[in-house]
């Protein structure tokens, strides 16, 4: 997949609107400075909009086009255009292909006319989606024929690849509309530049994995540097890294047990049992959370532990109950290969750093229980007004070597992962983030990790109940286009 | 058939052990360095740090007796860090010299994916003793050899690294075959049966 760097000019400045107002304008400069900045290759694909030219509908900022050309760029640029003359004059200076909006919906002559004059290769229609339905005139007004039927007449013209920009999504930052580009797949074989709420790294991987989708531009978080253009580019070809699908077992006084937002606990069997069965049904790692309320129940742990990791072979990440550095290492020798530490990080954050360096990062995994936004403690629900983001993000500093997130708000309730709150982590962190709480459906693995941006996916209850296996979890992956081992 | 697992204090022994049990080796695990010299099948563990492992190697005279196993004729297999000890040197923390079995230098992982890798990875195997065909294995790292000459088995993060090596008898996986399920105990079952 392609990385298409956009900026929008107005004025002789590279600018960006929010919710499409002038009158919301943030202002970044001159193009060239701004092309500098994001560090945007000679050769490389440019896509700009000029905006006096969208809404005056004649070309414009034809100099700053003029300007671009001579540096090497490959450009597409879009605004108003509605005539071949409108047309032929971003060619003239210099631009490789223009992006068609209104027209391409609306006027199916000028559309024909523009492809026997200019070449259909050179021409990009930009389709607006807001809830399955087109819109034109800068998202003013509803097309007048259908999606499906404006697809199908692109594709009768010999048109490749279209843009598609989910208006709900643009510029805000919540993630591209991934639904939207998998629908797409299903009705027209055109290739898709997704745009619009790209935010993050993650972003342009779960876009990467959607076959159809051939390119996408990405404006707002290059020039509000949460991405850099080298990352995005090098995250833009899909790998085969498997993303990791893991049972949890919370073990409370020698027996796994499952409740509701942390209450409610019911019995759901032996802790050995369910390791080795979701081992062989192809967990990638299992998690033991100790749930016990005493310091019996916590001997008890260390025996279960132990007792696990004894019948399986695969990795065992164990957390609850964890107070200090030996704490720590009393799980590492009973077999765990990492360890989870949650209010005691909490309440001294300096465990993290202690652990890191006497075990490794890759030992110390940072449990966030989370409900609002806030972490909280565990055992007592307790309050600590720590920010969540903020908490995991001071982890990652301390040396943690990944996040489990936990929603307190969806824990047992299969109602789905908070994608918000994985997306708000996910993206201010480097380390992996482990989605926890609320998996009901197939669909809430894929989400999680599409658009959550987790790197593993942990559900308890789900399995426990035998609702789903983790074998029918990464069939659906895998068709989804997600790796999975 | 028998296995010298070398007891290093900067390993996962105890994981390992059991692995290659439940593979069904016959297993001695031991710090002895006569014991390792004579012994004609060994597994090198390694966990964490580079320098503390192969200094542990050289206090012990370790280093020397896996040597002498190795030219006796010896069969031997390093895992992660065990098989990192295999090269020249590692660039981790400064420079220090390993084993120098192995032709070839560690070094960090550059490029934009987190760091360590931690988890599992798509590893293609040319056919070879330890495995055939291509699998998933589980891995922790943040150092790996890349594009050396006796590579077996090739892996990709964020740019190919080496993921196997075989010289002769001498083999080695930055992988933990003892964390990678039914994949891990496979290979481990023909380093064991291999002769």
């Amino acid at each position: 997949m392609e990385v298409i760097p956009s900026i929008d000019v107005l004025q002789g400045n590279a600018v960006r609107l929010t919710g499409g107002q002038f009158t919301l304008m943030t202002k970044y400069g001159a193009p060239e400075e701004v092309l500098d900045a994001l560090e945007v290759e000679p050769g490389s694909r440019l896509h700009v909009v000029d905006l006096e030219a969208s809404r005056s509908g004649r070309p414009v900022e034809t100099e700053i086009v003029r300007r671009l050309a001579k540096r090497d760029l490959r450009l597409q640029v879009g605004g108003g255009i509605r005539t071949l003359r409108d047309a032929r004059a971003w060619l003239e200076c210099g631009a490789e292909r223009v992006v068609v909006g209104t027209a391409a919906a609306e006027s199916p002559e000028f559309l024909q006319q523009l492809a026997d004059a200019i070449g259909v290769a050179r021409i990009i229609p930009a389709v607006d989606v807001q809830g399955g339905i087109v819109r034109v005139e800068g998202w003013q007004r509803t097309a007048s024929e259908s999606l499906v039927s404006i697809l199908r007449r692109l594709e009768k013209l010999g048109i490749a690849e279209i843009l598609v920009t989910d208006i709900n999504r643009d510029g805000a930052l919540r993630g591209p509309s991934f639904a939207l580009y998998r629908q797409l797949r299903a009705m027209t074989s055109m290739r898709i530049i997704a745009s619009g709420g790209v935010a993050s790294a993650g972003d342009i991987v779960s876009l990467s994995r959607i076959a159809n989708v051939s390119g996408c531009v990405v404006g707002k978080a290059l020039l509000d540097r949460r991405i850099s253009l080298a990352e995005a580019n090098a995250v833009a070809t899909p790998n085969a890294i498997p993303e990791r699908i893991i049972p949890c077992l919370d073990v409370r006084d020698g027996r796994v047990v499952k409740g509701t937002n942390f209450g409610n606990l019911r019995d759901s069997g032996d802790p050995v049992e369910c390791a080795m069965r979701y081992e062989k049904e192809g967990a990638d790692e299992l998690v033991i959370l100790d749930v016990s309320a005493t310091e019996e129940g916590r001997r008890t742990a260390l025996e279960t532990v132990r007792r696990v990791a004894d019948s399986i072979f695969i990795p065992l990440t164990v957390g609850g109950g964890v107070r200090s550095v030996s704490d720590f290492r009393a799980l590492l020798r009973a077999g765990a290969d990492r360890v989870a530490i949650n209010t005691a990080a909490i309440a001294t954050p300096q465990l993290i750093a202690d652990c890191a360096r006497e075990f490794g990062v890759q030992a110390v995994v940072l449990s966030c229980d989370v409900k609002g936004s806030e972490a909280i403690v565990r055992s007592c629900k307790q309050s600590t007004g720590l920010d969540a983001v903020a908490w995991c993000k001071r982890a990652e500093e301390l040396g943690a070597g990944e996040i489990l997130l936990t929603s307190v708000d969806r824990d047992g309730t299969n109602i789905g992962f908070d994608l918000e709150l994985l997306r708000a982590v996910s993206s201010s962190v480097k380390i992996g983030v482990i989605a926890s709480g609320g998996a009901g459906k197939l669909e809430d693995f894929r989400d999680a990790i599409e658009t959550g941006g987790a790197r593993a996916v942990l559900a308890a209850s789900l399995f426990h109940e035998r609702r789903l296996s983790i074998g029918e979890v990464k069939q659906f992956l895998a068709r989804e286009g997600i790796p999975v081992r | 058939m028998q296995v010298t697992l070398i007891d290093s204090p900067v390993a996962n022994v105890a994981s390992i052990a059991r692995a290659l049990r439940h593979a069904g080796a016959e297993l001695r695990v031991t710090r002895d360095a006569d014991a390792i010299a004579s012994a004609d099948k060994i597994v090198l563990p390694g966990v964490g740090s580079f320098a503390a492992a192969m200094q542990w190697l050289t206090a012990n005279g370790i280093d020397v007796a896996i040597r002498s196993a190795v030219s006796r004729g010896a069969t031997i297999l390093g895992v992660c860090v065990g098989h990192q000890l295999l090269f020249d040197v590692s660039h981790e923390m400064g420079t220090t010299p390993g084993l120098g079995l192995i032709r070839g230098e560690v070094r960090k992982f550059a490029g934009p994916l987190p760091v360590p890798q931690i988890g599992w990875n798509r590893v293609r195997f040319a056919k070879s003793p330890l495995f055939d065909g291509t699998d998933a294995f589980y891995f922790v790292n943040s150092y790996a050899a890349a594009n050396v000459e006796s590579e077996i088995a090739r892996a990709d993060y964020g740019g190919p690294f080496t993921a196997a090596v075989q010289r002769d008898r001498i083999f080695g996986v930055q992988f933990h075959p003892e964390k990678s399920s039914a994949a891990g105990l496979k290979l481990l079952r023909n380093f064991i049966a291999w002769k």
